[in-house]
């Protein structure tokens, strides 16, 4: 593993935890339902770049390599270079479920939204509060 | 004037991402970026594609769809019906409201539209491919949905939002079509289950591959080519329904806005 590997990494980490602050600064400080909505996806992809990142590695004797097999047919020492190279499936497994859910959810609060502006005039909580 | 309120708040907001980071610097997330893999994805990354572990492999090529349909299949179908009702609950938001079929729209140019014609053929074809090689490269049913998507929100911008409903794909009909993808993603899961009431032996729901006390298979191989056993049927079902969920959805915010608040105002 090289030095600009573990650089990389880190930076990788920091940009989402600044991520991680521009989308709780939207969610509580900014009164438009709209960016309110825009705040909670960059939170998902947020969380969802960290659970990948969880499943990355770098082996100590190989480049990492995405998990599929590249080769058939399978043999066994394949299916070793495979498992010792191949990064963690299971959070890229598990990002594809949120992605889904978190669409859908996403796709519902929109119709909300909009729904809400066609029946009150707006997409501000300061107002809707007072309705 | 800047709200003191938002101050605090984004004062907060710092304090709390500088003390994640600080923890990253200090080693609170491990080693960066991670030497080796959990136990638990070593024997995925194993029994992917295992000849020798017959029956506990998926046989597909693929790790993450061989997790998403087969080891962790029960997940996926629960995820399958949390969008199914997120998109049956903006229908009931949209209830009453008729797309009409023609309010005179022209959509764009008609290079634009010659353009969009040749795509009509293109992307559903990339979008077959990667619904149909998901257990074999990084892809599948929600990823070739996706894609095929893509057609339909260029035909409500590029022709107009009557184009798809003067041509016969209606939202009823689109829930109708997406409800029989969702039928395929069901019956795929008992589908062992099923025979294996007519012969008289062991079968589990989401079973891809025979077990120790489950002889039943899809099958894995066809003339040299690997199908991932139920995977494939899998796929092409969640990738019409997520392709013809995804058009309702379209179809729904492309509605004339007079026509919404017509009903809207009335309720």
């Amino acid at each position: 593993m090289t030095n600009i590997a573990v650089l990389t990494a880190y930076v990788i980490v920091l940009s989402l935890y600044v991520n991680l602050g521009i989308a709780l600064y939207g969610i509580f400080a900014r009164p438009s339902l709209v960016k309110k909505l825009i705040a909670i996806t960059i939170l998902s992809d947020t969380a969802n770049a960290f659970a990948v990142l969880v499943g990355y590695r770098w082996p100590r004797n190989a480049l990492p390599k995405p998990p599929v097999i590249p080769e058939l047919p399978v043999t066994r020492r394949v299916l070793e270079e495979y498992t010792s190279s191949a990064v963690d499936p299971l959070p890229q497994a598990l990002v594809l479920t949120a992605i889904v859910i978190g669409l859908a959810i996403t796709l519902f609060i929109a119709f909300i939204i909009i729904q809400y502006y066609r029946l009150y005039g707006t997409v501000d909580v300061r107002k809707v509060r007072r309705i | 004037m800047v709200a003191k309120t938002d101050v605090f708040v984004a004062i907060s907001i710092a304090i709390f991402v500088l003390s994640l980071a600080y923890i990253t610097s200090l080693g609170g997330l491990g080693p960066l970026p991670p030497v080796d893999v959990r136990d638990i994805a070593y024997q995925y990354l194993n029994l992917t594609y295992n000849p020798w572990r017959r029956f506990l492999t998926s046989f597909a090529l693929e790790s993450v769809t061989a997790i998403i349909w087969d080891f962790r299949g029960l997940d996926t179908l629960y995820e399958t019906a949390v969008f199914y009702g997120a998109i049956i609950a903006s229908i009931a938001l949209y209830r009453g409201v008729k797309i009409t079929h023609s309010r005179g729209g022209t959509g764009l140019s008609p290079i634009a539209k010659t353009v969009t014609r040749l795509s009509f053929v293109l992307i559903p074809t990339v979008a077959a491919s990667v619904a149909l090689h998901g257990h074999l490269t990084p892809g599948g049913g929600f990823q070739a949905g996706s894609i095929a998507t893509v057609v339909i929100v260029l035909a409500i911008i590029v022709f107009s939002r009557y184009f798809l409903p003067g041509h016969g794909l209606s939202k009823e009909r689109a829930l109708l079509l997406r409800s029989i993808g969702l039928l395929g993603v069901g019956l795929t899961s008992i589908g062992l289950l099923l025979i294996s009431f007519l012969l008289g032996v062991n079968a589990y729901i989401f079973q891809n591959q025979a077990k120790l006390d489950a002889p039943l298979s899809y099958p894995s191989l066809v003339d040299d080519y690997t199908l991932g056993g139920s995977l494939l049927f899998f796929n092409l079902s969640e990738f019409i329904a997520v392709a013809f969920g995804f058009m309702i959805v379209f179809l729904l915010l492309s509605v004339s806005e007079e026509d919404v608040r017509e009903v809207v105002t009335r309720d």
